[in-house]
């Protein structure tokens, strides 16, 4: 009987979520109706997930993307592993997508603002008014445009020639410096592409590659390769000279805290050494005769030896390679910076080696100088309609450009925008685009890489939205133009049917393809690999450039690597990430080095209020001892004034400080580009951290070991520590000793749990992983994976104040050596800190009610619908990696449709129970259960299962998997002379997680610790 | 025999000359009660509807209304869970423990600590409800046969304590409704109308026969006997839900037997302010002398020293390790966040008892009655300081945070007392607060032969 | 014998005029007596001759039970559906040692108040035919149910010691 009720249930509940598929257009309300499946949609299986392939449309890297959906709605994002770009990997932006899709702020249709108010309108009233105004502007058509796919850039300039126009691409974050320098150094209009895994001496003068830059991912993989300890005990160098350490800086090796805008000298003075070693110049030899050492170290502050040093070891322990500066750098000589690190690549001979003319990543093209013309035109009346599509320049502009007072003036102005931003707010027509996993299109990240995006599910139909493609078509041919095609689809089969030649058959089998596999590469004409230097232009000024103002700061405005430069602000998963830098989640913070902070009595958390010529915001003071004494950072993305329920108000938007500068000659925003005084307002806050210590106090969390003592054990970490052999209280027979550690991996369990009542290994495996910290860079791309995986919502920010926050992993940030004054080495370790599924689980025996007790795989279970909630768990638990439905935040929080988003294959937590980490129980059963149908055993082969965290992570740092298996990939990392297990020397826990130290070229005491 | 009897009466009711005149003293409190009553149980009555009425707004909103959070998951409400279990103590262990030892003084104080012994029992264990997060689910703590055949872990020290303060209180319950029944007896055949049928009813048909008399003697002795060690087993389990976690600060070996110190030693002081105000209500002066509370205060400074002690080898213990993170731990507690709560409890339970050693402060009621002000106060932080200091700084530094009580958990602390104090207030209009019979065990008994003699 | 048997009860002033009366009433052979105490006084129980009560049995094996089941139960549960926590034994006996202590004394102490009850006839909620309530305050009593033929020498007995007061019920309260 009751059975019978439940599969009643179970079907409805199929009903409501196939619905959510087969009606699509319809009302929210529609779609609630319960009705089964009547003739059910196609690539739809009820409980089996379906996968699509996409683009990612985060940033400008445009990774490849893999949508996991179910019954017919996207639950989850994936890097695709055949995407040159994204390689399988994807940042924690990337993940964030799926929130802009479900966003519940998006338009619900296309409405009009009449006298003031907005009018909810249709389409068709919509476009007859464009087509009408269009046709009344006269041909003075404005399309300022962000980054777009090759086809939707060639329909909107096919559109503008038609109805008479231009366009503007704006990025807030341009590459243009870097594209100039290139231009001017070797004629090739194109970013470079580095080499970093060929790389074994990196130098970045500033240029924050993990975080921000043109392609994060990619990067962070070759990084990942370049830097990360290898078989033969050997491994690269990073050295990062820059004036503020970035996430990126924090991964180096050593630090050379340089002066703000004296890359191009301190290069020049290391091309300098070089061409004085003997090294040919070419055509800037001379120019190097005066931007010698003294001059470089005059400028950087950073004495001769040092930068002579380094120029040596710069060829010496090559191949080298060295990186100009990033966004948060470009100041008013960016370019010159860019010039000057292309010729130390040029003089050490890099370029054809770890640096190539061609291949590079497509970057962010567009300039603030012909923002600059689009704002005059604007302003002086010669723009009659002004469409804006993927950019938010009244945000991200600040008021010095008078952005918004000439955008104002203009007669007519459609915004393209899908959800409310600041740009919007100012539009007349508002034509709300689909989210890019409901639309088509393509990108071309690099040369010969074209990669197809299209719909992974039917558009939410809460949100009544159309592709822009779609509306300009639409638009056109009431103007009486002919594109190519009644809908956008249309007109991109057309356009790549082109490239294809005329084959319809091929074509076809062509374009399946490239869906199928989610890329397709095509040859590009060959190119010189090495190209000879081009002379010193018109010489532009090397020297350091000037700043406005005369405050006793230098202020540096860096993209956030959570909110890019402000478009990520309304997802609450970027807002509850803690920054991989500061920790600091929900809210803006101004970096201040502590001695800076101390000379002027200032504490942490004490809100000051920055102001430089231009502006002043109020932030709180987070004293950072990775940033010069001398300069004050604030990150991108923050005081949103007009921005959805999450992202407005939140922070503030140090764009505000900045003057409207383009850098001469790219023409690139200048983001380094004043000075700024701090005044105490008298007011405090708590800081929304998640740290409790940014020390180890010398314990055995995450130890590191020296590269030079590599090969010879050093013992650390391993069986018994500096804490005598480890013995257990048995209930008879008193203390005996037990092996920690020592044991062979797929000797589980270790005589520490020998009543771990394992299965037979046939039968059950021992799951486990495995993390290494020489190649964990912090990136937190796995935070965000787990929380959409494993359905964990946000708390909220004074939650998170009070230490409530639900991620099941966190990343821990210690310093062991962080020195601003001078140039030395430094040491941040990173540790992926999640349940230990330890052997002898201090959770398990206090739990009244076997709430989570031990699987006979070996992981610790935690059964929801059993937990009282008496948090006992929690408190004996020494990793503390237990977290606490405090309220009904599933509910509270995650607001309709933004819930469709949770993954059905697990729980959604109620209130006053106890979660954490599962190993991504889901996909270990769904791997066993595919294992028995497939008849390949109980145990799923190695390789078979992997967890979110592991999928997401660009450095490859993770490793899962069965180890009984002597043979799994698990089992051989673990086998390191690097592996070590947190906190198990003390307490005898035997965790099934294991780390393998980070390696370190400086000395490291016994203890793992500075 | 004679002579014997009266030198033991002698000792401690010098004022208290016949049988009867203990009826007279001790059943005219039950009579109606007076303005003053009144007043504190409307007190106590408002302190039981916040106390309820918080609960339920946690229960409708979550236990998230409360401070509590990552690391520190137990707060308030534990803390006063143990600082009302130990207050319990002392009742048992003054009715049980020193009628076995037959304390000549015990007669006339042991019903109102038992009393307050059942009473803080009542209140102490409704706080693990108050502060699980899914109170609804509680019972599941409970061995019951369910349809899966999951039973509680009986591995885990929370299920000991269930078992531990059920048991605890059902025995002291018993035992002290058992010492009621003669006295309620005494109070039918005096007592009219509806009084009289409650009481004859509650009294169960007791007539103080020989056969009553002679059996009841014995139940009593074996009973205090089986609640002697329950006494000291209770507040052990107690302690192990702290000492059987590898928390630093809680897995120490030394928490049974200083807890069980901890708890004689709030619950003492507890019996000192409960007893000052009722001997001055009820003008019980005659029975509760100066020798009583001397007694009381003695058993005060003892345990005090004894709690003193434990603190101390705690400090000691940690720097001896040489453990870091023990240290650290310690080292915490006394100058990190919660400096504060640690030097209240050293003061409160450390210094301020060392008073007691005088005589002219062990006899000045006044004097006993701040002092054992201070004594509850400091017996309420010791706990919070066990609790929140340990939770606050673990192994895992990043982990570490700090706990603030909310409103909510500080208003429910507050209500706890009212609670409390309802049912005692009830207890002393209903039940003979003083025990009768047994007082009259310890008066001379009215002999013809003196009457002979005197004449 | 055939008589209805006749119930007298005195209630004295003073212990030793109740003991007195009890030990003369013994030494006339009467058997059926019962003593009132305003509270436990063992010079009345002496002179009734009183020996060791049963109580105590009824203690000890409330006691054993209670300690057997806190054993076998948590034993059995623990084997009933074996759950590994913490890498521990799934009979972990010195962690049940607390739950089977709890259970000795709880068993111990209810069968006890069993037996309290059982031997004293309690609870007695019917009032005996003849009762004097100052024996919950300051009087002593003593009670003898006589024969018909013999209710005479017991009245004079009871009245030797100046009682305040002499009660008579044609029915035995205890026949």
């Amino acid at each position: 009987m009751s059975d019978g009720i439940k599969r009643r249930d179970f079907l409805k509940v199929l009903g409501a979520s196939g619905a959510g598929a087969a009606l699509t257009g319809c009302s929210p309300q529609k779609v609630e109706r319960l009705i089964p499946y009547v003739v059910a949609p196609e690539d739809i299986t009820p409980g089996v997930a379906t996968w699509y392939t996409t683009v990612c449309d985060g940033c400008a890297a445009q990774c490849g993307m893999w949508v996991r959906t179910r019954e017919g709605r996207a639950v989850k994002v994936e890097g695709n592993p055949n995407h040159p770009v994204s390689g399988g990997a994807l940042c924690g932006k990337g993940h964030a997508t799926l929130q802009h899709l479900y966003n519940p702020d998006r338009y619900a249709g296309p409405t009009i603002r009449e006298n003031g108010t907005l009018r909810p309108t249709t389409w068709e009233e919509a476009e007859a008014l464009l087509a009408q105004r269009i046709q009344g502007a006269a041909g003075n058509v404005l399309f300022i445009a962000g980054a777009m796919g090759p086809s939707m850039s060639g329909l909107a300039d096919a559109f503008l020639g038609a109805v008479g126009g231009r366009r503007v691409q704006y990025d807030a974050l341009s590459d243009a410096p870097l594209r100039e320098a290139m231009l001017r150094a070797f004629g090739t209009d194109a970013l470079p592409r580095y080499d970093l895994a060929a790389t074994r001496f990196l130098v970045s003068f500033g240029d924050d590659f993990l975080e921000s830059g043109p392609s994060p991912v990619e990067y962070h993989r070759g990084f990942a390769r370049m830097s990360a300890v290898d078989e033969h005990g050997t491994k690269g160098r990073f050295v990062y000279a820059g004036a503020r350490l970035s996430l990126t800086g924090q991964n180096a090796d050593e630090w050379i805290p340089i002066r703000p805008g004296s890359e191009a000298a301190l290069a020049l003075g290391m091309a300098s050494v070089l061409a004085a070693g003997g090294r040919t110049a070419g055509p800037w030899a001379s120019l190097l005769s005066t931007h010698d050492v003294a001059a470089a170290a005059q400028a950087t502050g950073i004495g001769e030896d040092a930068i002579r040093d380094l120029a040596e070891r710069f060829v010496s322990e090559g191949p080298s390679l060295a990186l100009g500066p990033g966004v948060g750098v470009h100041h008013r000589s960016a370019t010159a910076a860019h010039l000057a690190v292309l010729v130390l690549n040029h003089v050490a001979g890099n370029v054809g080696r770890t640096l190539h003319l061609q291949g590079g990543p497509l970057g962010a093209t567009g300039s603030y100088a012909d923002m600059e013309g689009a704002i005059a035109a604007m302003s002086g009346g010669q723009a009659g309609v002004v469409l804006v599509h993927g950019a938010n320049p009244a945000y991200s502009l600040p008021a010095g450009s008078r952005f918004a007072e000439a955008f104002g003036s203009v007669g007519f102005k459609v915004s393209f925008a899908s959800a409310p931003d600041e740009t919007s707010a100012l539009a007349d027509l508002i034509l709300p685009d689909r989210h890019f996993l409901e639309s088509w299109g393509d990108s071309s990240p690099k040369p010969g890489v074209v990669a197809l995006r299209q719909p992974v599910m039917q558009a939410v139909p809460h949100f009544d939205a159309k592709q822009t493609g779609d509306v300009l078509l639409s638009v056109a041919s009431r103007l009486g133009h002919a594109l190519g095609g009644a809908t956008f689809y249309e007109y991109l089969r057309g356009a790549h049917q082109t490239m294809h030649g005329t084959d319809e058959a091929a074509f076809e089998a062509a374009w399946r393809e490239a869906l199928r596999k989610g890329v397709s590469e095509h040859p590009v004409e060959a190119f010189p690999a090495a190209r000879d230097i081009l002379p010193p232009a018109a010489a532009p000024a090397f020297d350091v450039p000037a700043l406005d103002g005369d405050g006793d700061f230098i202020l540096m405005v860096y993209p956030s690597s959570r909110f890019g430069a402000g478009e990520f602000s309304n997802s609450p998963w970027m807002l509850e990430l803690p920054d991989p830098v500061s920790k600091i989640a929900w809210h803006s913070w101004v970096e201040v080095n502590p001695a800076a902070a101390e000379a002027r009595g200032i504490r942490q958390g004490d809100i000051v209020t920055v102001s430089s010529p231009h502006g002043s915001v109020e932030v709180p003071v987070w004293l950072y001892p990775g940033i010069r004494e001398d300069v004050v950072a604030v990150a991108m993305g923050g005081g949103h004034t007009d921005f959805g329920r999450w992202g407005t108000g939140k922070g503030a938007n140090a764009m505000t400080l900045l003057p409207a500068v383009a850098e001469e000659p790219s023409g690139a925003f200048v983001t380094l580009a004043t000075r700024v005084t701090l005044a105490p307002t008298g007011r405090r806050q708590r800081l929304v951290t998640t740290e409790g210590s940014d020390s180890q106090h010398d314990r055995p969390i995450a130890p590191a070991v020296a590269i030079a003592a590599l090969g010879h054990d050093s013992g650390a970490g391993h069986g018994e520590g500096a804490h005598g052999p480890l013995k257990e209280l048995q209930g008879v027979g008193g203390f005996v000793p037990v092996d920690a550690g020592g044991g062979k991996p797929e000797a589980f369990p270790l005589e520490g749990s020998r009543y771990g009542q394992y299965a037979r290994h046939e039968e059950k495996a021992r799951w486990a992983m495995a993390i290494d910290l020489d190649k964990c860079t912090g990136c937190s791309a796995c935070v965000t994976a787990c929380q959409s995986e494993n359905n964990i919502p946000w708390v909220g920010e004074d939650q998170v104040l009070m230490g409530r926050e639900l991620h099941w992993m966190r990343i821990e940030r210690y310093y062991e050596h962080v020195d601003a004054t001078h140039a030395s080495h430094v040491d941040v370790r990173f540790l992926p800190m999640m349940c230990q599924h330890c052997g002898n689980a201090p959770c398990e025996p206090v739990c009244p009610v076997y709430a989570t007790y031990h699987t006979p795989e070996g992981v610790n279970a935690q059964i929801y619908n059993r937990c009282v909630g008496t948090r006992y768990c929690a408190n004996n638990c020494p990793y503390k990696v237990r977290v606490y439905n405090w309220y009904r935040f599933s509910d509270m929080n995650v607001p309709e449709p933004m819930n469709w988003q949770f993954n059905p294959d697990v729980t959604v937590r109620t209130n006053g129970i106890m979660e954490k980490c599962s190993m991504c129980m889901q996909r270990i059963r769904d791997a066993e259960n595919r294992s028995v149908l497939e008849g390949r055993g109980k145990v799923p082969g190695d390789g078979d299962i992997v967890t979110a965290c592991q999928q997401s992570c660009p450095a490859g740092a993770i490793v899962f998997g069965n180890l009984r298996d002597p043979d799994s990939h698990v089992s051989h990392v673990v086998r390191s002379e690097r592996t070590y297990r947190v906190l198990d020397d003390l307490i005898n826990t035997q965790p099934g997680v294991s780390y393998l130290k980070k390696v370190t070229f400086h000395e490291v005491a016994p203890g793992g610790h500075e | 025999m004679a002579t014997a009897t009266k030198e033991r009466g002698a000792l401690t009711h010098p004022d208290v000359h016949h049988l009867t005149d203990v009826n007279r003293d001790i059943l005219k409190i039950l009579s109606r009660p007076g303005k003053g009553w009144w007043a504190l149980f409307l007190l106590a009555c408002a302190g039981v509807g916040l106390f309820f009425g918080m609960w339920g707004w946690q229960i409708y909103k979550g236990i998230g209304v409360s401070g509590l959070s990552a690391p520190v998951g137990w707060g308030t409400y534990i803390t006063t869970f143990v600082f009302w279990v130990g207050i319990a103590h002392s009742g048992t262990l003054i009715s049980a423990i020193l009628f076995l030892f037959r304390a000549p003084w015990r007669q006339s104080v042991y019903r109102l600590a038992e009393a307050m012994t059942v009473f803080a029992v009542m209140t102490a264990g409704l706080f693990p409800l108050i502060h699980v997060g899914r109170v609804w689910h509680a019972y599941w703590l409970i061995p019951y046969p369910n349809a899966r055949f999951l039973w509680p872990n009986f591995k885990s020290p929370l299920v000991w304590d269930v078992f531990a303060v059920t048991t605890y209180f059902t025995v002291s319950a018993t035992f002290f409704f058992l010492g009621c029944i003669p006295d309620i007896a005494a109070a039918r055949d005096q007592a009219t109308g509806l009084r009289k049928k409650f009481y004859s009813l509650i009294a169960m048909g007791w007539r103080g026969s020989d056969a009553q008399w002679h059996h009841f003697g014995k139940a009593y002795i074996f009973l205090a006997a089986l609640a002697t060690p329950l006494v000291l087993s209770v507040h052990s389990v107690v302690s192990w839900d702290f000492a059987m976690s590898i928390v630093p600060g809680w897995h120490a070996t030394i928490f049974a037997p200083y807890f069980v110190a901890g708890a004689i030693f709030s619950g003492v002081g507890m019996v000192i302010t409960l007893a000052v105000p009722m001997r001055k209500i009820f003008g019980l002066e005659a029975y509760l002398t100066i020798k009583h509370f001397d007694a009381l205060a003695k058993l005060c400074l003892l345990t005090s020293l004894i709690v003193l002690y434990a603190y101390l080898s705690e400090f000691f213990m940690a720097w001896y390790s040489g453990e870091e993170i023990e240290r650290t731990a310690f080292w915490n507690r006394l100058f990190g966040t919660y400096w504060w709560a640690t030097w209240t409890m050293l003061v409160c339970n450390g210094l301020v008892p060392i008073l007691l050693w005088f005589k002219r402060v062990r006899h000045s009621i006044a004097a006993l009655f701040v002092i054992s002000i201070f004594i509850n106060i400091g017996m309420w932080f010791e706990r919070y300081v066990i609790v929140v200091t340990s939770l606050s700084h673990e192994y895992e530094p990043w982990a570490w945070g700090i706990y603030r009580p909310s409103f909510v958990e500080m208003s429910m602390v507050a209500g706890s007392f009212g609670w409390f104090a309802f049912w005692f207030l009830l207890f002393t209009r209903l039940l003979p607060p003083v025990a009768i019979a047994e007082l009259k065990e310890v008066l001379p008994p009215p002999l013809r032969r003196q009457r002979k003699e005197a004449h | 014998m055939s008589a209805p048997a006749h119930a007298l009860l005195a209630s004295y002033e003073y212990l030793d005029s109740a003991v007195d009366a009890i030990e003369g009433l013994r030494k006339a052979g009467f058997k059926s007596l019962k003593a009132y105490a305003p509270y436990p006084e063992h010079h009345i129980e002496a002179a009734l001759g009183y020996g060791q009560s049963p109580v105590r049995v009824f203690t000890l094996v409330g006691g054993l039970t209670g300690a057997a089941t806190g054993f076998a139960f948590t034993i059995w549960t623990s084997m009933d559906w074996p759950l590994v926590v913490g890498g521990k034994p799934h009979v972990s006996i010195p962690a049940f040692i607390p739950i089977a202590f709890e259970m000795t004394v709880l068993f111990g102490a209810l069968s006890t108040i069993i037996g309290l009850f059982i031997l004293s006839r309690l609870p007695a909620l019917k009032p005996p035919v003849i009762y004097d309530p100052e024996f919950t305050n300051g009087r002593y009593g003593v009670h003898v149910d006589a024969p018909a033929e013999r209710v005479e020498e017991a009245r004079k007995i009871l009245s030797a010691h100046e009682p305040v007061d002499l009660q008579e019920s044609t029915e035995a309260a205890h026949a």
